[in-house]
């Protein structure tokens, strides 16, 4: 028998763990925590709890612990991030996000020698997060810092973290010059197909129909052109790379995530290649969902037309002019 | 060590090498592009790199991300470049990181022309990108003073962590003079400092931010920047004054190309026993207000002050600013390339000192609403039908009233 | 030659032609040797947007102290490389100036009775000195014959330098060609 420990200070009442849980052993307590959300309870018998640790992975606020049944701790909250409560909205995966970097970069023992950047966007306070130096960019530049900083001392480990207006729309030049010119950084690219920060406006990613605030009636791909798929654009470029395309939106996704997270970070500790890991993300608030309907509506309207997958990566053959070396 | 002819722009990327610059990025534009095609050859002989960045809003990150993980660096442009990297530029002053950017100016506004100008004092003496802050500038007026300041600007940018830039014109840029550098191979690298990026091994980890959200501490961040600031201007206002050992009828004031331009027009005119002096600020941010003063309250009551710019009268106003109205300060300048020669600075002193009559092609303009006819400049325009009686422009448009309110 | 001693002191030359004929060279190795030779020099081009022909000029000044404009309007010296460079700046001279013409492509007479006017058949003097590239220095050579602004030794030293490495070759005939023009003006007794 396993058993797992909620921090009800922490938790934001998302229920994300609820639906994560294989055998129901986690509901929405009775009661508020000291700020106000309806946090969850382990209610189910502890001998039910197999450890499987999907609660805790699916968390976006590092509320949940896990131990096994030998009383061992299989789940522990990653030294690579702040305990700083994180702003982010109740079911958004930014935190998942974060914490999924910050293990890699744990687990790679490259916390000491990482300098991540911030962008503009809901991520602009990510620097209050990630337990590292930290650097706040302008909007859309992070590839430009990132390019001196690596440049100026390559021994560093750099990674942008970036979402998709500050990096699909006014940061454009800056990612794709980044990725042509083959920089030795990391960038961790959140697609939530909206402008969060702003209170939801139309993306370069927002899907077609999508409303958002300025795009009321649905986004017109008539006049807003279609969604732009960041990844595929930049592993059609000559230049080596990894580049792929994870989710976030549930446990099993989020530990593939991971992988993808943690063979960039390999590529840039060896100095292999640029590497891009574009993520799938929810905005339960602007999307005007729940956090379960935000993971769903990922699945079922996001993944169609952003196929996850390695669209790109140093070990293959130059890839032809013609398109990228994958397929879906 | 000898001196060496060199063109304004490679001297200035030989400068920084020996100021210890390793890393630039930067973007082609003219007239400065010989500073990066230099520092391409001469950075990988130093360790360093340079990178072609994909636009100079670009380049001026990049300079954000290299002076925060504390390497010297710096970038080079020309007018409309500046312009793309005022949003880095107020970061990199806001986080209070080092640098040193180079303008080699060129004839605005817009795409403008791409001969010299001085028409980007305002932009870079005012901070031109958003937010209080300033940078610290400096004017070179020789080849050999570019080289000067350019290792200034290296030290006072990690003296106060602040961004400087050093604003040259065209002509300096495109001129070879002989020049003496000092040093010998690659500058020293910044001091240990508690304030670059470097991974937090060892220590707390560090943070390069300019969000406040809380206003409490933006306000305090301001007070901690202004305090900056304000040492700066007590402390580093350089500029020099010639002539100025004996008496003088006008004092003109004028930076950079157009300052030598000046002296040589004041080598002309004194042949003819005319007295005149040149104040040259040397930093145009922050400005020698104090000393500029003292230049003009060495004259007697009826002395002359006159600005000559290559531009349509930007500095005039922070010489009007030192006068504190206790005289006129005339503006004499050209904008749009167009550099005036010697003798026409030579024809507008006799004008105004032997009342002989300009035979300046250019009549030059002399500031808005003031007529450039009338006896002793500084007079409104007058004139009923709209044009000047004296000098027969336009009269500028009354202040607007405001609209009567209710219907 | 010359006799005011007044003007061999400190002076200013605009060398002016098309666009690859060598003017911001030649003027550019006046600096150099003036320079070796202890004075204070300038070096400005006229720059504009075409990288290739149009007109390209330079003024080179010389002086014993500082040099104030390096922008001159009115030069004691001019080389005009070609008619149009003549016609601009020919009456812009100041009067006393010395004007080196270039025989090979102007036919025409700079109307400066005021001044010392020199034409010289570059050219061909530069292909009798081995190549016809090297017409800039037969100019400068001529003017520095005409002024002795700056030693010849000088001259050749920095022609000299310009070329040294991979240019080398030019060395030869580019000196012969400066010679050419200096003989030109003050023939070897």
């Amino acid at each position: 028998m396993s058993r797992i420990q909620i921090d009800s200070i922490r938790c934001k009442g998302c229920g994300r763990c609820i639906t994560a849980c294989p055998k129901d052993l986690i509901a929405f307590s009775q009661e508020l925590n000291d700020r106000g959300y309806t946090y969850v309870d382990f209610t189910g018998h502890q001998e039910d709890c197999s450890g499987c640790t999907l609660c805790a992975v699916v968390c976006p606020d590092q509320g949940i612990e896990v131990w096994n049944f030998k009383d061992k701790q299989t789940f522990v909250n990653t030294a690579g991030l702040t305990e700083n409560m994180t702003h982010y909205c109740p079911g958004c995966t930014h935190g998942v996000v974060h914490r999924l970097t910050a293990e890699v970069l744990e687990e790679l023992g490259l916390l000491d020698r990482a300098v991540g950047i911030a962008p503009v966007g809901c991520s602009v306070l990510a620097y209050e997060y990630f337990n590292i130096d930290m650097f706040e960019a302008a909007h859309g530049r992070a590839p430009a810092v990132a390019t001196g900083a690596k440049r100026a001392r390559p021994e560093l480990i750099v990674f942008t973290y970036q979402g998709d207006g500050d990096l699909a729309s006014i940061g454009g030049n800056e990612i794709l010059h980044a990725a042509n010119r083959g920089e030795k950084f990391t960038v961790i690219f959140v697609n939530n197909a909206i402008y969060g920060m702003t209170g939801g406006q139309m993306a370069p990613t927002t899907m077609p129909q999508q409303k958002t605030t300025t795009s009321p009636l649905g986004r017109d791909v008539e006049t807003t052109g279609h969604p732009l798929r960041v990844s595929e654009l930049l592993a059609t470029l000559r230049t080596p790379a990894f580049i792929a395309r994870g989710s976030a939106h549930d446990g099993k996704h989020s530990l593939q995530l991971k992988k993808l997270i943690r063979r960039a970070f390999e590529y840039q500790r060896d100095n292999t290649c640029f590497s891009f890991v574009e993520v799938l993300s929810t905005c339960p608030t602007n999307w005007g969902l729940s956090p379960d309907e935000s993971d769903a509506w990922v699945e079922s309207t996001m993944m169609p037309y952003y196929p996850l997958g390695i669209f790109k990566q140093p070990e293959a053959p130059a890839v032809a002019a013609t398109g990228a070396s994958h397929d879906h | 060590m000898s001196k060496v002819l060199m063109k304004g722009n490679e001297a200035l990327g030989e400068a920084a090498i020996r100021a210890g610059c390793v890393h630039f990025f930067g973007y082609p534009i003219t007239p400065q592009t010989e500073v990066p095609e230099y520092l391409v050859k001469r950075l990988p002989e130093v360790g360093g790199a340079f990178v072609q960045a994909e636009s100079e809003v670009a380049a001026i990150h990049m300079v954000y991300g290299a002076a925060g993980v504390g390497i010297k660096c710096m970038t080079s442009s020309s007018s409309p470049g500046i312009s793309l990297m005022a949003e880095g530029m107020s970061y990199l002053a806001a986080c209070e990181l080092p640098c040193v950017i180079v303008n080699i100016m060129r004839a605005g506004p817009g795409l403008g022309g791409i001969l010299p100008s001085q028409s980007d004092y305002f932009q870079a003496t005012r901070g031109h990108g958003h937010g209080d802050y300033q940078l610290i500038v400096l004017a070179p007026a020789s080849v050999q003073e570019a080289v000067d300041l350019m290792t200034l600007a290296f030290d006072l940018a990690e003296k106060y962590r602040n961004p400087v830039m050093v604003c040259a014109d065209g002509m300096i840029g495109q001129m070879m003079e002989p020049v003496e550098f000092p040093g010998e191979g690659r500058g020293e690298p910044f001091k240990e400092n508690d304030w670059e990026l470097t991974g937090r091994k060892g220590r707390a980890r560090r943070i390069v931010n300019s969000l406040f959200l809380a206003p409490e501490e933006l306000f305090q961040h301001n007070i901690h920047l202004k305090e900056k600031y304000g040492r700066v201007h007590r402390d580093e206002m350089r500029w020099e004054l010639c002539g100025g050992d004996e008496p003088y009828d006008l004092l003109l004031v004028a930076f950079g190309t157009m300052a030598r331009i000046c002296k040589t027009a004041i080598d002309e005119v004194r042949r003819d026993g005319l007295r005149v002096a040149l104040f040259r600020p040397i930093t145009l941010n922050p400005f020698p207000l104090a000393a500029c003063r003292a230049a003009m309250d060495a004259m007697h009551a009826k002395g002359q002050v006159l600005t000559v710019e290559m531009n349509m009268g930007q500095m005039v106003q922070d010489v009007r600013f030192a006068a504190e109205g206790s005289r006129d300060v005339d503006f004499y300048g050209t904008a749009g390339g167009i550099v005036p020669s010697p003798d026409q600075v030579a024809a507008e002193i006799r004008e105004r000192l032997a009342g002989v009559r300009a035979t300046t092609p250019i009549r030059l303009w002399s500031g808005a609403g003031l007529c450039c006819e009338a006896q002793g400049d500084g007079v409104p325009c007058a004139g009923t039908d709209g044009t000047c009686d004296t000098c027969g422009r336009a009269m500028p448009a009354p202040a607007a009233q405001p609209a009567p309110t209710g219907a | 030659m010359i006799t005011d001693t007044a003007t061999l002191m400190d002076t200013e030359v605009l060398m002016a032609g098309f666009g690859g004929q060598g003017t911001l060279l030649a003027g550019k190795v006046l600096a150099q040797a003036s320079m070796e030779e202890g004075r204070e020099v300038s070096w400005l081009p006229s720059y504009g947007p075409e990288m290739r022909g149009g007109t390209a000029n330079v003024i080179v000044c010389i002086a014993s102290k500082p040099i104030g404009s390096p922008l001159i309007e009115h030069p004691r010296g001019l080389i005009a490389m070609n008619l149009p460079s003549l016609e601009k700046f020919a009456p812009k001279v100041k009067p006393g100036g010395v004007i080196v013409v270039n025989q090979s492509l102007i036919d025409k007479d700079p109307r400066r009775d005021d001044c010392v006017v020199i034409s010289v058949p570059s050219r061909e003097l530069a292909q009798q000195a081995g190549s016809a590239r090297a017409a800039n220095f037969v100019m400068l050579g001529a003017y520095v014959g005409a002024t002795g602004a700056v030693s010849v030794e000088a001259v050749e030293h920095a022609i000299a330098a310009e070329f040294a490495g991979d240019k080398a070759r030019f060395i030869a005939s580019s000196v012969a060609a400066f010679r050419a023009g200096v003989e030109a003006v003050c023939p070897r007794s």
